[in-house]
């Protein structure tokens, strides 16, 4: 039953409880209230074993379901356009607060988007903002995965019940999320699949629950764009990551960008942008932070100078270095080893941030 | 009644075989006996045409063929000559003159319809089994000649056409005998069928197809489409050592029952390179069908064995590998026949990063998801990774390099710097039975393998930043000792490991 039917019920009979015994007692009002689809929905499903069994599952996973006019429904939901009826949540509850960021982004990210959004997401996370996504693969398992690094608060918000875990990749993830108290919301309840439509529709909540929505790597044509839109209708600032304008995976970035959405480099720049600053010198870089090392031997010191520009594959750094392949591969080590530099996929190196 | 004698094949070994004629007054016709196929059987029509175009005519009379010993399986055409001698002997048609000594000869080899003699297959482990036997003189169709032209102490008499041997027999012609080339003026002839000198750019993948070459290491290159990998691999064999007499017999042996052998060319100089298609069986692979029959690990004996698109190979393909990979030998066991194939070669596959193959280019962007590449990643199972020391990236080439004139170094140079390796290695394992840094084992890396200590504290700090395995470390070691005799120190210092850590791809981050 879609969310707004819901609501009208909730709103007609003031609670969960009133609506439950509405439906006991066949209440006449109901088939004004809600089409016949529906109202044949509610009695055919809603039979008292299935509730019970329905119970059953939440109590065994330890899911709690929060309705709309419940006193500790998050007061943000109430604002946006079509919120949802009934949320299911498992974990810790204070992951809700006031500052919260989404961090949102393409499922098939580029490696770079993954780590500045992995970043970005331990900076909030170690500076007590609340990191929410969407529990997908790509930007949002690393905005998860980041947060955590942080030890800050994240919030998963799913598209499917939350008995079960979508992707399956995510599995580990998920469970970590739960261990260092953060938060997994659904509205859908336990028992249903994770289907298509339901993403887009969940991003709604994810943007609800922020108060600004972060953008780190998208397409024109994405999901995340979506997300963007829920934003913009609420009104919720959206900042987004300058990636590499000559990948096309950033290119939604950049059209965005040029519409007006909100530049950033570092988590400081959000935080700066929102007044959320109380502490300036809170915010470390990054904890690899390499701006002080110096280069041993004049190897080091030609490749570290090569790669000041940007990443470069093995064989450009041949060719800009002039050194021979065996000892460029054994002073790419040796910086390795010292954190200077990272590996990316494709033979490239680059100077750590 | 006539008896000569001619040699059959099995596994790699030829065996002796008595060819027996006799013939008797009764109904005419021609029974071959002693466990003959098809094909032998067959050959009494192909002796009768042959006989007969080369001007004899046999009398119409019962004549009986053994094969001894008779409890072996007898296989191929190559009895067609001693058959037909035989039955003219026996017939009387045919008498040597002067009386030959029939026990010191050896005959095989087809015949056609028209009494000319084909090549066959397996002539060199036939003539090493009569050389063993003490045969003198051994007559084989003209086409075999160059394949065993390097058996010393033996009379090789290389025939076109029956009439020529049955002239001989009657001491109205001499045979012209086979020249004796030697190994040494073979080897001179070797030419890398890809030169180094062709791969423009490369110059890490260059550097690490050396390092593999030098201590005989498997290697696995991941690269994007169209990156060369194929070349590289190519260029392989022409970098190696050349191989040894020994090491060439073996491997001409093998190829010598598969009949892979070019016309015309004496014992194998230049290294085998087998490249089986993804869709291979196990036992196109490994060997096998009902006669045990030699797979691509044998035929790469001594040279490499090149997998592209290693995990599109089927998964019992791929797992099949790894006997062969440690024990350089394969059995291949039938119900009519086993036999024992030597296979030791260098593995060398490649493969690329996804499914898509763009993962990490920056020339295209991939559309695989993470869950796509790891599956596609873990087609290749951890134990045959383990045998494999190197795996390196393979970037592709930009355009602007390829058109670049500089020439590359050839492969010359690069076999020269390999060859310094190996002796020295030679000399290092001298009587362990070992004869390069890929072979040791884990006691042995102990022993020979220790690092410096500024190398070793290197190696755990690597261990440690980039989450190396145990295994990574041990393989680092091995390459590592490589890198070392390939700049001829003794000692393997830090930059050595250095070196070999970069070698170590799939064992980087970013893969898991």
């Amino acid at each position: 039953m879609p969310a707004s039917a819901v609501r009208k019920l909730l709103d007609y009979y003031g609670s969960s409880e009133a609506c439950h015994e509405a439906v006991c007692r066949n209440d006449d009002g109901l088939k004004e209230l809600i089409s016949q689809r529906f109202y044949q929905l509610l009695y055919s499903t809603g039979t008292k074993e299935n509730l019970e069994k329905l119970q059953k599952v939440m109590d065994r996973h330890g899911i709690r379901s929060l309705v709309f006019t419940d006193p500790g429904f998050p007061s943000s939901l109430h604002e946006i356009h079509d919120p949802p009826a009934i949320l299911f949540m498992q974990g810790n509850k204070e992951c809700l607060r006031d500052r919260s960021l989404a961090i949102v982004g393409s499922r098939t990210a580029s490696y770079t988007g993954q780590k500045a959004a992995g970043r970005l997401a331990e900076d909030l996370g170690r500076h007590g903002i609340t990191v929410i996504s969407g529990l997908a693969c790509g930007i949002d398992a690393a905005a998860h995965r980041g947060c955590l690094d942080g030890k800050g608060l994240t919030i998963a918000v799913v598209g499917n019940g939350l008995d079960r875990v979508y992707p399956a990749d995510n599995l580990g993830l998920h469970d970590d999320i739960l261990k260092n108290g953060g938060l997994i919301i659904s509205e859908y309840a336990p028992g249903e699949k994770a289907l298509g439509w339901h993403f887009p529709v969940r991003n709604r909540i994810i943007v609800g629950l922020s108060r600004a929505l972060i953008l780190m790597e998208a397409r024109i044509r994405s999901g995340s764009m979506t997300s963007v839109n829920h934003a913009l209708e609420q009104g919720k600032d959206v900042f987004v990551y300058p990636g590499d304008p000559a990948s096309d995976c950033f290119e939604g970035n950049h059209q965005l960008l040029r519409e007006g959405g909100l530049y950033f480099t570092s988590a400081n720049d959000i935080l700066e942008d929102l007044h959320w600053l109380d502490n300036p010198s809170a915010v470390r870089q990054n904890s690899d932070c390499v701006q002080g090392y110096k280069p041993s031997t004049p190897e080091e010191k030609t490749l570290m100078n090569a790669l000041k520009p940007g990443a470069l594959s093995f064989e450009q750094l041949i060719a800009c270095t002039g050194l021979n392949p065996s000892v460029l591969m054994s002073t790419l080590t040796i910086l390795q080893i010292r954190g200077v530099i990272e590996a990316l996929p494709g033979k490239q190196y680059q100077i750590k941030h | 009644m006539a008896s000569l004698l001619s040699f059959g094949v099995t596994g790699v070994n030829g065996y002796q075989v008595h060819v027996e004629v006799f013939g008797t007054e009764s109904m005419p016709g021609i029974e071959i006996i002693g466990l003959p196929d098809a094909s032998v059987k067959e050959s009494k029509d192909r002796v009768n045409a042959a006989i007969i175009n080369s001007g004899k005519q046999m009398n119409p009379r019962r004549i009986t063929v053994n094969l001894a010993p008779a409890d072996t399986k007898k296989e191929g055409p190559c009895f067609d000559l001693p058959i037909a001698v035989g039955m003219m002997i026996a017939d009387g048609i045919l008498i040597p003159d002067p009386p030959t000594d029939l026990k010191s000869v050896a005959l095989f080899g087809e015949l056609s319809l028209d009494g000319s003699v084909q090549p066959i297959n397996g002539a060199l482990p036939m003539v090493i089994s009569a050389k063993e036997n003490g045969i003198s003189t051994v007559i084989l169709p003209e086409k075999n000649a160059c394949e065993v032209s390097c058996i010393q102490d033996i009379r090789i008499l290389p025939v076109s056409h029956l009439r020529q041997v049955i002239a001989w027999f009657e001491g109205k012609m001499e045979l012209a005998e086979q020249k004796q080339v030697s190994f040494e003026a073979l080897k001179n002839e070797a030419v890398p069928v890809v030169d180094m000198a062709q791969i423009k750019g490369q110059k890490g993948a260059r550097r690490a197809v050396e390092v593999a070459a030098a201590g005989g290491h498997n290697m696995l290159m991941i690269g994007v489409p169209g990156s060369g990998k194929t070349m590289l691999a190519r260029c392989i064999p022409g970098i190696l050592p050349p191989m040894t007499f020994e090491e060439s017999l073996e491997t001409t042996r093998i190829h010598s029952i598969c009949g892979k052998l070019q016309a015309g060319k004496g014992l194998m100089v230049n290294r085998p390179f087998c490249a089986p298609h993804h869709n291979a069986s196990v036992a196109s692979l490994i060997g096998g069908g009902q006669d045990a029959k030699p797979g691509e690990v044998s035929l790469a004996h001594n040279g490499v064995l090149f997998l592209d698109e290693l995990p599109e190979f089927s998964r019992s393909a791929l797992e099949a590998l790894r006997q062969p990979l440690e024990d350089g030998i394969v059995s291949v066991a039938r119900v009519r026949r086993q036999a024992q194939y030597q296979s030791s070669f260098m593995l060398v596959a490649a493969m690329n990063p996804c499914p898509c193959g763009f993962y990490g280019s920056n020339r295209r962007t991939c559309r695989c998801t993470p869950p796509e590449i790891r599956r596609y990643l873990d087609r290749v199972s951890g134990p045959l990774l383990d045998r494999i020391d190197l795996q390196i990236e393979v970037d592709s080439v930009p355009i602007n390099e390829i058109n670049d004139s500089e020439p590359s170094e050839s492969s010359a140079v690069v076999a020269a710097r390999v060859r310094k390796a190996r002796e020295i290695q030679l000399k290092r394992y001298e009587g362990t039975g070992k004869y390069c840094n890929a072979q040791l084992t884990n006691a042995e890396v102990k022993q020979f393998c220790t690092p410096d200590a500024e190398g070793t504290a290197l190696l755990n700090a690597a261990v440690d930043s980039l989450h190396l395995s145990m295994r990574a470390y041990q393989r680092i070691l091995k390459v590592a000792r490589t890198i070392a005799d390939l700049a001829g120190e003794e000692t393997i210092s830090s930059a050595h490991i250095a070196e070999a850590v970069q070698y170590r791809e799939l064992d980087q981050k970013y893969w898991r």
